[in-house]
């Protein structure tokens, strides 16, 4: 039915791509490690230079992408965009990714962890069911596996490959990824585990007779050495809860403060603070309280919530 | 001959993939990420014939397993896509090749690449798939492979024509 150069060659590629997986399925480090690392160097480095011509384009969808669900209007909005004037488009893109620097700054700041910025500048596809992302800072930036990457309003995800100028990061919402969280303000802890879908996560304590309400904001627990998770991190809000307490089943949803669609500006945590910040990092926490001397905010974290008891709340934020 | 439909075929799926990756994949549209390389990979087929299809295909796949952002295992996608460029180029009638044939076939390519990826991905053992949004990522995808391919087709018909001129004499 084909011809004989035709038959070989599927057949080579075939076989090609068979024994591809079947090499890369056996884990570790497979003949693709290097291989990986020289094709992502080269595509990496292109894919900086395409992210920057495509950043007006990009910073514009964040515009319309709020939309999501109206599919009908997609097709007329993306005609609005069009019309938008492009320097319009770019400086407010700058004003943008600047507030996103400052908000990580201050998240940065008010839990000294040390980070270094970096930019998302690509996306896997979502056929492939992964939420990974690669951002534009790599081993030669000092970045390394299992990293914590966090942006203005929490935690983002981790480093899971690093190459020499990017770095392949897993967010938290992708169904692998699982974060030891703890309840804000309380000492329940807990699994956050990633659905699969960009606005909720699934905590599960690991005391089912814990109270957990909705409302209540999870941050990171920490994990040894701050690695892969640094702690005191901001991870979400709860939303909802199923089952009643003791019931094993008891998992609550929690909403991601950082919006996993649209991460542009993050910072890796390449040092986390030497001791945990408690809650001092949520978004609208009272606890980041005007002590007159910073540095004797060095008493032991648990002596936070009495700290706030006693200060009026800051009605600025 | 062979090297410049290498170099076509290369030149294409390579900015098919970062288009994907660094545009596309941003732009956070709902469902599905519009598969501009799939899209490529059957256009390609159309214009040139199954085997550069499946070339092509195969090709794509390798450098999507390959590039940063991707967590895929290595040839998955690559023998998806591989089977997707073979099909469709084998498929179309040279007798009727009218646009609302083509941009079917390629609908049912982009959404055949997103089912298939789901597939491979669960019988390797992947615990990243969640069925209950499959098939809204198939149907969109499909959706977008329609938007996608009434740009992409003539234009890769186009570009094989007037870069691979001779060939089609021979």
């Amino acid at each position: 039915m084909f011809s004989r150069r035709t038959r070989i060659i599927l057949a080579v590629l075939v076989v090609a791509s068979l024994s591809f997986v079947i090499l890369d399925l056996r884990g570790g480090d497979g003949p693709f490690s290097s291989a990986r690392s020289a094709v992502s160097s080269i595509i990496g480095g292109i894919q900086r230079g395409a992210a920057t011509i495509f950043s007006p384009v990009t910073g514009a969808s964040e515009w319309w992408s709020t939309q999501v669900g109206q599919s009908g209007q997609i097709r007329d909005l993306t005609v609005e965009n069009e019309r938008l004037n492009s320097a319009l488009v770019s400086s407010e893109n700058d004003i943008a990714r600047a507030n996103q620097l400052d908000a990580l700054l201050r998240v940065a700041s008010v839990g000294r962890y040390e980070v270094t910025p970096a930019e998302v500048i690509a996306i896997g596809p979502s056929q492939d069911f992964a939420w990974t992302v690669t951002i534009d800072a790599g081993s030669l930036d000092g970045i390394e596996e299992d990293m914590t990457v966090i942006n203005g309003d929490g935690l983002v995800g981790r480093v899971l490959k690093v190459y020499n100028s990017t770095a392949t990061v897993v967010l938290i919402v992708d169904p692998v990824s699982s974060v030891g969280g703890r309840i804000a303000g309380s000492q329940e802890i807990g699994i956050v585990s990633g659905t699969g879908r960009q606005n909720s996560l699934e905590f599960q304590l690991l005391d089912p007779l814990g109270e957990v309400n909705p409302g209540d904001a999870v941050v990171t627990f920490g994990s040894k050495s701050g690695r892969p998770y640094a702690p005191g991190l901001p991870i979400g809000e709860v939303v909802d809860v199923t089952g009643s307490a003791g019931q094993l089943a008891r998992i609550a949803t929690v909403r991601p403060y950082a919006n996993m669609s649209q991460v542009s500006v993050v910072g890796v945590v390449v040092k986390p603070p030497r001791e945990d910040p408690r809650d001092s990092v949520l978004p609208n926490a009272p606890v980041v309280t005007p002590t007159p001397t910073p540095a004797a905010t060095s008493a032991p974290g648990s002596s936070n919530e009495k700290e706030t008891a006693a200060t009026p709340a800051p009605s600025g934020n | 001959m062979i090297f410049r439909q290498g170099l076509f075929i290369g030149t294409c799926v390579f900015v098919a993939v970062l288009i994907e990756l660094t545009l596309l994949s941003r732009l956070g549209i709902p469902g599905a990420t519009p598969d501009i390389v799939v899209v490529t990979v059957v256009a390609i087929a159309f214009a040139m014939g199954p085997v550069q299809g499946a070339t092509s295909g195969f090709a794509a796949g390798v450098i999507l397993d390959l590039s940063p952002s991707s967590d895929t295992l290595v040839g998955v996608n690559a023998i998806i896509y591989l089977i997707i460029g073979f099909v469709a180029g084998f498929w179309i009638d040279p007798r009727d090749r009218t646009l609302p044939i083509m941009i079917g076939i390629t609908a049912l390519s982009t959404s055949a690449a997103a089912l298939g990826t789901a597939i491979v991905d669960s019988a390797l053992g992947g615990d990243r798939v969640n069925w209950v949004e499959v098939p809204w990522i198939t149907l969109s995808s499909a959706l977008y492979g329609v938007l996608l391919s009434a740009l992409v087709i003539p234009l890769i018909a186009r570009l094989s024509r007037s870069f691979l001129a001779e060939k089609s004499l021979s």
